[in-house]
């Protein structure tokens, strides 16, 4: 026994400072949810003022106190709303909220682990997350305000201190936070590839891997890959911005007078922060991928179609989200060669992304499908995919992306993409695992309720964004009214913001169902789904260490559901077969 | 029934000898991803064509030699380690502790030469290059502070008897990063002489 051992029952131990990876899960949830739920309040909030611009809105007036003098919102304190729900959103809910989560819940449970390889560095993520929570909300409240150069914080904005009241100690904080929050993490990511491939039990064969672990184990790769990259445009941007130096910066002049800075360049962090911000559209999206693909097979009673196929497309678009960094970045003079290569490679993604939505629907195809909440917001997915993948090709071919380049319509593009699509996958997931992660069920009702008035006010809200964009209406504008060629689009920005509104008061319903059903739903039996995975083995109970005595081992891959003998009957009985059960005698598994 | 609790010692134990190297090497990945980006931003940013117009300092070249002989040294330490011969390991350690900080010595004098010949890290008289160049060097001094934390780190366990001619990961752990550290900066090396210079 170690010197220095602790009892985990402690509640230091147990609920604060946790190695346990299923409590670890649960406070990276809670935490990307609050974060979450703060950066939905900010959007309807300026949403308010681009649906209604210049009217007063008494209610805000009282929520925002002088942040909102009058109800009106002021010009600063937009930008940098738009920004921290940009930073918050991208980073805080879909990257540590929903990967955070479900990877530290699933891998240790669905590879048949105990823990992860390090508990510790584990508890260590969590916390340098945590951290970097509260230092960016506090970025709101310091002198000057909250970041404001938007969430991709482009020099000069974020480089020179005096150039706007967002550049000043708020951006100090949101690089500072930023900073932390990628050590989080690598340190996460580090865990989970190292997990996935050296603590799988016995039998699990990297091809009998539910695809969840697939997704995770890219997502977690693609992270190492790119997160340092952030760090290191970080870095020199803290350089410029406190030791004087010209990384960034050349020939600037600010109040009329001409800066020391020479020779840097502002297209230097685009290409940076670019390497890092495309693969981050995996790195969000990934995961809700892999958790939905889980929840359409286990729903549709049927065996994922195309399990290597699936896995493939996986790594192909990890591979190719490396090579297209450039897409973001067709205005900057680039050598219309260079171009044309990125459009090349950007569009490649749409073959694996085809593959994975044929295979979706060739799964859902006469399968004995069961529309549970999970379920729904699965379906939900691959609708958004769909409509946010088309609109990706407009986007990614440089000749057609520079007539709607930083307009609605790229805001349209990627909200249904990468924003509608992950948090889905983090919806889904969470109604899916909510029994094993806090041992009850949530009200289906609710949740039936919760999906459809979501979708319909998301794409109420993000369906007319692209008539915007192809209008010609900017993104990251404080007002369109003071344009009068935009006067005949005010209309559909009112219609947008009171879908945001409802958008909100819809996110309430979850709110409540999950509260509620964490203390007060029904127990959840020990496999609610009839799932075939390792999870389902685990007491619902929990306990650090998952099982009871030995690990069961593995025999099969994950998606044995329906599967009929010579005269049709269900083998073992039932429409599924967990891989804990030996294959039967000439019965071929599945994976291989 | 039997529960399994994560205080198992010999779990514990089994599970560190599973993923401690692994760790290791995928940590060194996103530290060569870190890098990579910088040396990166170094050849984008010479399109706008600054460059270092004085040689390398000399001392940059003795820290490469430096480097690589405490490589050597820690590699010696291993290697009799595993042979049993502690002493021998003891004192091939503390070579490679005392080389680390004939390294640091050598990039400070290199540092001094840079400065004293007008070339500024910070600041209106600095160029993109000159603060690179500072930079890199300092990023890969702060990783090898780390790496001497390890190297005291197995030393102290040397002299506590803590490792067999079978049992040693932390030295196996140690000396992987304390290579990957040499390699470093013999790439660094031959990127400033090639690249900035």
């Amino acid at each position: 026994m170690s010197a220095h051992h602790h009892n985990e029952n402690d509640f230091l131990f147990k609920y604060i400072f946790s190695t346990d990876h299923k409590m670890i899960s649960k406070q990276f949830l809670i935490t990307g949810f609050t974060m979450g739920f703060i950066g939905l309040v900010m959007s309807t909030l300026f949403r308010l003022q681009l649906g209604w611009p210049g009217e007063s809105f008494e209610i805000v007036e009282l929520l925002m106190g002088s942040w909102q003098e009058g109800g009106v919102m002021a010009p600063d304190k937009y930008l940098a709303l738009v920004t921290m729900h940009g930073t918050i959103m991208v980073f805080f809910l879909l990257t540590a909220g929903l990967s955070g989560t479900f990877s530290n819940l699933l891998i240790p449970l669905q590879i048949g682990a105990r823990d992860m390889a390090s508990g510790f560095l584990n508890m260590l993520s969590y916390w340098f997350f945590f951290v970097s929570s509260v230092i960016m909300l506090i970025s709101l409240f310091v002198e000057g305000g909250a970041a404001s150069a938007g969430w991709t914080i482009y020099p000069p904005l974020s480089a020179l201190p005096q150039a706007i009241p967002g550049s000043g100690a708020g951006m100090t904080l949101w690089l500072v936070s930023m900073s932390i929050f990628i050590v989080s993490s690598l340190l996460g990511s580090l865990n989970y590839i190292v997990t996935i491939l050296n603590l799988r039990t016995k039998g699990m064969s990297m091809t009998r891997l539910p695809l969840t672990i697939w997704a995770f184990l890219i997502t977690a790769i693609v992270g190492v890959l790119s997160f340092p990259v952030l760090l290191s445009a970080a870095l020199l941007l803290v350089m410029d911005r406190s030791f004087g130096t010209s990384f960034y910066l050349s020939d600037i002049y600010i109040g009329g007078q001409v800066l020391d800075h020479t020779g840097g360049s502002p297209i230097l962090f685009e290409h940076l922060f670019w390497f890092l911000g495309h693969p981050e559209v995996y790195i969000v999206l990934l995961p809700a991928l892999g958790i939905t693909s889980e929840i359409v097979s286990t729903m549709s009673r049927k065996p994922i179609f195309g399990y290597r196929a699936m896995i493939g497309s996986m790594m192909a678009i990890g591979f190719l989200s490396f090579i297209v960094w450039g897409h973001h970045m067709f205005l900057t003079g680039m050598n219309p060669f260079l171009g044309a290569v990125f459009t090349f490679t950007t569009l490649l993604i749409a073959i694996p992304s085809a593959v994975k939505v044929f295979n979706y629907l060739t799964t859902l195809w006469k399968g004995n499908i069961k529309f549970s909440p999970a379920m729904l917001f699965s379906v939900g997915l691959v609708s958004t995919f769909i409509t946010g993948g088309v609109t990706g090709l407009v986007l990614g071919n440089s000749t057609l992306d520079i007539n709607v380049h930083d307009t609605y319509f790229v805001i349209g593009h990627f909200h249904i993409v990468m924003g509608l699509s992950a948090i889905f996958g983090m919806f889904a997931g969470v109604y899916h695992w909510f029994p094993k992660m806090f041992g009850r069920m949530m009200n289906n009702k609710l949740g039936n309720l919760h999906f459809w008035s979501t979708i319909i006010c998301a794409y109420g809200v993000f369906f007319p964004m692209h008539f915007l964009g192809l209008a010609g209406v900017p993104r990251r504008y404080y007002t369109n009214s003071e344009f009068p060629m935009f006067d005949n689009m005010v209309d559909i920005n009112e219609f947008i913001s009171m879908f945001a509104v409802i958008a909100l008061f819809a996110q309430l319903l979850f709110m409540f169902n999950f509260i509620y059903s964490a203390f007060r739903g029904p127990r959840a039996p020990q496999n609610p789904w009839k799932g075939t995975t390792l999870e389902w083995t685990t007491p619902v109970e929990h306990f650090h260490g998952n099982w009871y005595g030995d690990i069961p081992e593995v025999h099969r891959w994950p998606y044995d559901y329906s599967k009929v003998d010579d005269n049709g009957d269900y083998i073992g009985g039932d429409d599924f077969i967990p891989q804990t059960t030996p294959l039967g005698e000439g019965e071929k598994d599945g994976g291989h | 029934m039997t529960t399994i609790t994560m205080e198992n010692i010999n779990y514990k134990e089994e599970i560190k000898q599973k993923t401690s190297k692994p760790l290791m090497w995928i940590a060194i990945m996103s530290i060569v991803m870190f890098f990579a980006g910088l040396t990166s931003a170094v050849v984008v940013s010479q399109g706008g064509g600054s460059f270092l117009d004085i040689p390398l300092p000399s001392a940059f070249t003795i820290s490469t030699f430096v480097i690589v002989a405490s490589s050597l040294s820690f590699h010696y330490g291993l290697i009799s380690i595993k042979k049993g011969n502690f002493g021998i390991a003891k004192v091939s350690v503390l070579i490679t502790l005392i080389l680390s900080f004939v390294f640091i010595a050598s990039q400070w004098m290199g540092w001094t030469y840079l400065y004293e010949n007008g070339v500024i890290a910070v600041g209106s008289s600095s160029t993109s290059s000159s603060s690179f160049l500072y930079l890199l060097t300092a990023l890969h001094i702060i990783h090898l502070i780390g790496g001497i934390v390890s190297l005291l780190v197995v030393f102290v366990k040397l002299i506590r008897n803590k490792y067999s001619a079978e049992k040693y990961l932390g030295v196996q752990v140690s000396i992987t990063y304390w290579h990957f550290l040499g390699g470093l900066w013999v790439y660094l090396y031959l990127f400033f002489m090639y690249i900035i210079a």
